[in-house]
């Protein structure tokens, strides 16, 4: 049976390890790029090199930055007594699309998961908290996912960064704006119940 | 509700099978070993994605196949279309031709009540038998339900991990218990309300096919006496000892009992029998209470072993069916198919694998 080169076999396998690639992908990615034209393939390939050699974690909030502070965090406009606490790097692109929260940020890098071997160690706490002694921190808006993890880990934080002066905040869960009740699931609408807040 | 069309591939001994069914009563006629059971798994898997015989996956594929499918065409509120496909590397579950993303999407399609000699695990098996059908009764009748069982079970493993840990962070404990307590109330508060709904029903089904007087009674017994979250701190010390969670929803008990005896020790097997069936036919009925029509009733040859008394309890519960345009599907040997049911009835014959009319 005739099989295909090694440096492709190879580069199919490289490529499988990518996230959302699955083997059927992986192969014909792999077929296009070694029949491709030499110049656009060297130019992704620098490109990859590039944006890794670039690409670091902010010293400060923990976002990806090619600059570190990065721009939200050098950014004199925004207010430095807010701090809003995400799970991952791009949780932060997430909450800045809205364009309505106008504080920094703070990247956990996780949450808490026992199940793997994810500890508060593991996580940027101990930058959180050297933070907090250093800038003048009113609030903290923690914006972690709602599942059981996030939920956890937003309760550990609260008992942790609690200190005198500083609020601590948790996004509200519920509805989705612009959708009618029919499409919510029972979780989310006996939480959007719970949450509740007087209206007039 | 009915199943319309049943399409195997290369499941348990059918390399391929394409069978159209009415409503009504289908008599599934064989000898043993010959796949009757095996048409009756594949419609409660298309129901709950799971065997009755409580096997996986790799289990139902044909001997020497790599993967097997099962569809189906399911008509109760609309028709809708099932195509289930599972190997080792891959699991393909899609409704109407889409991909379901969220189980709660697709449970309720097909609902299917199995009648089967492992029932009796209901009554003599451990306690998690008996929660798991709590949880099934449930699952099939509040949405929301299979969604905060999962949040409870992850809230449950995280916290033992933690407990197996030599020094838990005790904060992160508490994250994890605050979780386990909030979904926990949900579930007991849920599993109450049922069990007082259902409790009844079991009753009366239970007296219909026993042959003494005798009253079947469930009995909800939380793990939690009162407050969750008390108890579960004051098991602190307990928790230290065998390192995992000790009270909780995974530890609650549905007692089974027979004229106020636990019928798992005080019962003959003739009673265990009759409180199983008791339980199976409540179940069948608290799901046509609840939806309004009856689910798939699946009979795995139990009729044959029944006395005439217990299978005369069955037949309401069948003219039901029949009446509202629901479906049976009974499977039996030739010679002891319950000729009582009279002749109302798609006779099938199962042999090798192959499933025949019998006009």
């Amino acid at each position: 049976m005739a099989s295909l080169p090694d440096s492709i076999t190879a580069l199919i396998g490289s490529l499988g390890k990518l996230p959302g690639i699955g083997p059927r992908s992986a192969e014909r990615i792999a077929l296009y790029l070694a029949q491709a034209e030499t110049g656009a393939v060297k130019q992704l390939a620098q490109g990859i090199l590039d944006a890794r050699d670039r690409v670091r974690l902010c010293e400060i909030c923990g976002a990806l930055t090619e600059a570190s502070p990065c721009a939200l965090c050098s950014d004199p406009r925004r207010d430095a007594g807010q701090v809003c606490v995400v799970e991952r790097p791009v949780d932060v692109l997430s909450i800045e699309k809205p364009g309505t929260f106008i504080g920094r940020y703070h990247v956990l890098g996780g949450k808490l998961s026992p199940l793997n071997a994810i500890e508060p160690g593991d996580l940027r706490i101990a930058e959180l908290e050297q933070r907090l002694q250093r800038e003048p921190i009113l609030e903290l808006v923690l914006a972690l996912g709602a599942d059981v993890e996030g939920d956890a880990t937003s309760f550990y934080l609260a008992k942790r960064l609690s200190r005198p002066g500083l609020k601590i905040t948790r996004i509200a869960h519920g509805l989705p704006a612009g959708s009618g009740l029919e499409f919510a699931d029972e979780l989310t609408l006996s939480r959007a119940l719970e949450g509740r807040r007087e209206f007039l | 509700m009915h199943l319309a069309h049943l399409r195997l591939r290369d499941f348990r001994n059918y390399a391929r099978l394409d069978a159209d069914f009415s409503p009504g009563f289908h008599l599934l006629l064989g000898d043993n070993a010959q796949g009757k059971t095996n048409i009756l798994e594949a419609i409660y898997l298309i129901a709950t994605l799971r065997s009755f015989r409580g096997v996986g996956g790799a289990q139902m594929i044909r001997r020497g196949q790599s993967a097997y499918f099962v569809g189906g065409v399911v008509v109760g509120r609309g028709e809708h279309e099932v195509k289930l496909y599972w190997s080792a590397r891959e699991r393909k579950l899609s409704l109407d031709g889409r991909p379901v993303r969220k189980l709660t999407d697709y449970l309720g399609v097909a609902r299917a009540v199995v009648f089967c000699t492992e029932d009796l695990q209901l009554v003599k098996g451990p306690a998690r038998s008996r929660r798991r059908f709590l949880d099934l009764l449930l699952s099939q009748t509040v949405p929301a339900y299979l969604a905060l069982r999962q949040r409870y079970a992850l809230a449950l493993r995280s916290r033992n991990s933690l407990l197996k840990q030599p020094a838990p962070d005790a904060v992160a404990l508490d994250g994890f218990s605050r979780e386990l307590v909030s979904a926990g109330e949900s579930l007991i508060r849920l599993r109450a309300e049922l069990v007082r709904k259902f409790s009844p029903l079991a009753t009366l089904a239970c007296q219909r096919i026993s042959n003494q007087d005798e009253e079947l009674r469930l009995e909800y017994r939380p793990s939690v006496r009162e407050d969750f979250g008390v108890e579960l701190a004051q098991s602190r010390a307990q928790e230290r000892l065998y390192r995992t969670t000790v009270v909780g929803p995974h530890r609650d008990e549905l007692q089974l009992l027979l004229n106020d005896c636990p019928a798992a020790q005080f019962g003959s097997e003739g009673q265990k029998r009759t409180v199983a069936i008791g339980l199976k036919l409540g179940q069948a009925e608290y799901l046509t209470g609840f939806h309004g029509a009856p689910p798939v009733l699946l009979i795995d040859d139990i009729m044959g072993e029944l006395d005439a008394k217990r299978r005369a309890g069955f037949l309401p519960l069948l003219e039901l069916a029949r009446q509202s345009r629901g479906q049976v599907f009974m499977t039996a040997t030739e010679e002891n198919w319950p000729r009582e049911l009279g002749g109302n009835l798609q006779r099938w014959g199962v042999r090798e694998g192959t499933l025949q009319s019998q006009a």
